[in-house]
């Protein structure tokens, strides 16, 4: 039966539907790229949103934890094999991602009997400076896009994701403070989550404001900080609101 | 590696999967001589615990190098002094370093201070066939937090080459010129003013650098250490919230004042 192309395209689409449907009511996670490193945040329930993979690499996600979970585990276990057989100089998101994460992802989904991975990802790798910056926004069924600096938004839909990403750049033009960078991601993660609109009738920054706060009640923040100016090779640290003065 | 004593979630356990052992024994000709490095200790002092190395390789009667970095940070809250063959020494650094970060990362959470010392009391054991043919023969030193303490307390833990690990009350020495560091840390325990574990942070420097200089008049695989002229250890601090290096800059400036 699947071995008519026609068969095979509809079981692809319908796999596509149902990873749109499970995947919809995900909680959005964002990136930024600031002079002094680079800031991920996810609001979730503790250890569940963003993480640390290598020293200069982060992850952040949106979807089933079990699958969140595969694609760290795998992304860790690649990272730290090439850090010790080879240096951990030669640990590149590029490598990591185009040879190992995306092909994996993309051969998951497309194998129609197995159940597909149930994930929405950004990748982060901290460079010497801003602009080498580097984030992979990695979809579900392996594809990927790339963006050297500023900032990004993985979100369970395209057009709130496409519309989100555009707001977050220009309301963090100027803000080159870990806080107020950190206070806009919150705002537009509030506005993607809860539907509001961030073209034409945006949300007044007050209302923003005290939406994230009120959305986050009973959740957790998580927030990433690779760090760019630190002796130790391990650049990430874990961070609350409470370290940003939040 | 024996599968054994792997752990799950062990990053040894992984290179194991991948047929990476870090480790190999080879065979070598009678006439090689190896390179050694010497010597290292490690003391509680009022702010935590201070691990020094001097700077020396030797090869028999060779000196190798007189830069040599013996005090290893492993991760933020465990260090490595190295005494021994720095071939084998390094390596076992490395495989240490890979495998805390690789559990803290995987696992999201630390790897307790316990099970630290095993693995590095794992390595030596899984060196025993280059020990018992009297190369490749590694005597470190271990300073790590233990974080179950309350508070977190950094502590001294000291091996033979066969792998056994034993916890330093207050001081531990290593190598060649391990004898007279422990004479002098000895003495000064019992009758110093004041005592190296009451020593502040400048004392403890100024101190460390004497007993290397020292060290280094009675042996000859001790070396690289001399203010006369702007030599330093390789030292560092272990406190409950991480690690520290002393530079030398810093070693100067001390005993300057």
């Amino acid at each position: 039966m699947t071995e008519e192309p026609y068969r095979w395209l509809e079981a692809i689409a319908n796999r596509r539907e149902y990873v749109g449907e499970q995947l919809k009511s995900g909680s959005p996670v964002l990136g930024a790229s600031l002079p002094e490193g680079v800031l991920m945040l996810g609001v979730g329930s503790g250890q569940s949103k963003v993480f640390e993979l290598f020293d200069r690499h982060a992850l952040a996600g949106l979807g089933h934890p079990a699958d969140i979970e595969k694609i760290r585990q795998a992304a860790i276990d690649a990272a730290h094999v090439e850090a010790f057989t080879r240096a951990p100089e030669d640990v590149s998101l590029r490598r990591l991602v185009g040879f190992g994460l995306s092909p994996q992802l993309k051969n998951n989904f497309e194998q129609i009997f197995s159940a597909p991975f149930l994930v929405e990802l950004l990748l982060a790798e901290l460079g010497e400076e801003p602009a080498q910056d580097l984030f992979f926004r990695l979809h579900y069924d392996g594809s990927f896009q790339t963006q050297m600096g500023g900032a990004v938004l993985a979100a369970s839909q395209s057009e709130p994701e496409a519309a989100g990403q555009k707001w977050l750049k220009e309301a963090l033009q100027g803000k080159s403070n870990r806080s107020e960078a950190a206070e806009v991601l919150l705002q537009t993660w509030w506005c993607v989550s809860e539907n509001k609109p961030l073209t034409g009738q945006i949300p007044a920054e007050a209302e923003r404001k005290a939406g994230w706060r009120e959305a986050a009640k009973g959740r957790v923040v998580e927030i990433g900080w690779l760090a760019r100016h630190n002796a130790r090779p391990a650049r990430y640290q874990a961070q609350t609101l409470s370290d940003l003065g939040l | 590696m024996s599968h054994s004593t792997l752990i799950a979630g062990d990053f040894l356990s992984l290179l194991a999967e991948r047929q990476l052992a870090p480790l190999r024994v080879e065979s070598v000709s009678e006439s090689f001589v190896q390179t050694q490095a010497t010597t290292v200790f490690a003391f509680h002092f009022a702010e935590g615990v201070l691990m020094a190395g001097d700077r020396r390789a030797t090869a028999g009667n060779v000196i190798v190098t007189d830069r040599v970095d013996k005090i290893i940070e492993i991760d933020s809250s465990s260090l490595l002094a190295v005494a021994g063959v720095p071939a084998t020494a390094f390596e076992m650094a490395r495989v240490l370093q890979t495998s805390f970060e690789y559990y803290r990362r995987s696992q999201l959470q630390p790897l307790s201070l316990p099970a630290r010392v095993r693995a590095l009391a794992r390595l030596l054991r899984e060196n025993l066939p280059m020990t018992m043919q009297g190369i490749g023969v590694v005597v470190p030193l271990f300073a790590g937090v233990d974080q179950a303490a309350s508070p977190p307390k950094p502590q001294i833990y000291f091996y033979d080459p066969l792998g056994a690990q034993f916890q330093a009350v207050g001081y531990a020495a290593s190598g060649s010129g391990s004898g007279t560091i422990r004479s002098i840390l000895s003495f000064q325990e019992r009758y110093g003013q004041p005592m190296p574990s009451q020593m502040k942070l400048g004392e403890a420097v100024r101190f460390a650098v004497r007993l290397l200089a020292t060290a280094s008049e009675f042996d000859s695989a001790t070396g690289g250490v001399n203010p006369a002229t702007d030599t330093y250890a390789t030292m560092k601090v272990l406190k409950s919230e991480g690690v520290e290096t002393v530079t030398e800059e810093q070693q100067k400036e001390i005993l300057r004042g």
